[in-house]
């Protein structure tokens, strides 16, 4: 494989961290088109912990998974009472919030003679310390995908466990939920909380990736893509989103055939999966299928 | 992997030679064909302006507002005969505000992001 075959699967391990985050809270009832916001809080401040404060990557991206899971449980908390679209919007005018505060940002040092830092709309160069250490594009992609792999780990022992009922019972009816005793409120603001630092993990690696960041990362674009590809991939596992970044990115996009009209043909899929697989291609029930299928094996 | 591994955990201290950091200046334009773009770079020494000569240097796009979704493949840039000059022929996939990603593998690694606006001409 060369380098551009490592780049776009990085990347697709990169998206895949945001599906995730935006596939949490949808099983949890929620459509978050905000996700974006959090892997911003993620890149700037991961990028600032090591570009500007000498931090090694694993502290930045510790206190960047922190950052995000804060800004998330601040958005939640007047939010998380909403329902359906009032959420969906809440959420999308809290990002966009999120992203004028980015091009507000100006915090800027000098380091070895260069200025770095977030220089508000002209972005936040110099993010280097992956560059800086000789990663290869393989070993980064090792790196991302092992921590990854370490995610969906996380989200399959949550599926089994009394957690990951209670999250899909609140997703599909949050009144019988309390009835049985769920406080409803107070698991959502940590499903919420959750979701804001798994896509700040990922923003934390996808600033160390590029190098670079700049407030129009972040914007509706990013989070409309990691709300569709839990839709597209399905809602009945966390492969689900996975699918659907593979779909998109690995799929349409590296082949090429659909040069240019690429965002038409994805956005057609969308609207025609959401008529045909209201839950995905992966959803609750070809998930049983499977379990019941290999239980009988 | 145990490297890329190692490195995290360790906290490894950045090499001298990766920590160079390099410069350049990019003029970029429009072919015949919509989308097709030939650039010119200059590329330099960061704090001292020296210009780098006999460096391998790929160029790469993203698109700042759909960041990962656009993979443009990178191509590699050839010198020229002025001294620290390279072109390359960049293929976009549509017209708005890309990120242009050079590369460098030689003399020294480094990556140089330069903004690029390419614009739907007037017909």
């Amino acid at each position: 494989m060369d380098e551009f075959a490592f780049g776009v699967l990085t990347n697709i391990a990169l998206f895949s961290f945001l599906a995730l985050s935006a596939y949490l809270l949808l099983i949890a009832g929620e459509m978050s088109f905000g996700q974006q916001a959090f892997f911003g809080v993620g890149a700037y401040a991961a990028g600032i912990g090591t570009a500007m404060w000498g931090w090694p990557l694993p502290l930045a991206a510790a206190f960047a998974m922190a950052l995000g899971a804060g800004a998330a449980w601040l958005v939640g908390l007047p939010t998380i009472r909403l329902r359906g679209l009032y959420f969906a919007m809440a959420t999308l005018a809290a990002a966009e919030m999120f992203r004028i505060l980015f091009e507000l940002l100006h915090y800027r040092r000098e380091i070895d003679g260069d200025l770095v830092g977030p220089d508000g709309t002209q972005g936040f160069r110099g993010i280097r310390w992956v560059l800086e250490r000789g990663f290869e594009p393989h070993e980064f992609l090792a790196l991302v995908t092992a921590i990854l792999a370490l995610v969906l780990a996380g989200f399959a022992l949550v599926a089994r466990s009394r957690l990951g009922a209670r999250i899909r019972m609140v997703g599909e009816d949050p009144e019988l939920a309390a009835v049985f005793g769920v406080d409803v409120a107070r698991l959502k603001l940590g499903v919420v909380a959750a979701a804001g630092a798994l896509a700040a993990l990922g923003g934390a690696l996808y600033a160390h990736h590029n190098t670079y960041i700049e407030p129009r990362n972040f914007d509706i674009m990013l989070g409309v893509h990691s709300l569709a590809y839990g839709l597209i991939g399905g809602l009945g596992t966390a492969a689900g989103p996975l699918l659907g970044v593979l779909i998109d990115i690995g799929l349409l996009e590296s082949l090429r055939v659909f040069q240019g009209w690429r965002m038409v043909v994805f956005g057609g899929l969308v609207a025609v999966l959401l008529i045909v697989r209201p839950r995905g291609l992966l959803d609750e029930a070809v998930v049983n299928r499977v379990k019941r299928a290999m239980s009988t094996r | 992997m145990k490297r890329a591994l190692a490195l995290m955990l360790l906290g490894a201290a950045p090499t001298a030679a990766l920590a160079q950091r390099l410069d350049a200046e990019v003029d970029c334009k429009p072919t015949k064909h919509d989308l097709v773009y030939d650039c010119r770079f200059v590329l330099k020494e960061a704090k001292t302006g020296k210009l780098v000569s006999g460096a391998e240097l790929a160029v790469g796009a993203d698109m700042p507002s759909m960041p990962m979704a656009h993979n443009v493949k990178p191509v590699k840039a050839a010198p020229s005969a002025a001294p620290g000059e390279y072109t390359a022929r960049i293929e976009l996939e549509m017209f708005g505000e890309w990120a242009l990603k050079l590369d460098v593998r030689k003399p020294v690694r480094d990556r140089i992001v330069k903004k690029f606006d390419a614009r739907e001409p007037s017909r």
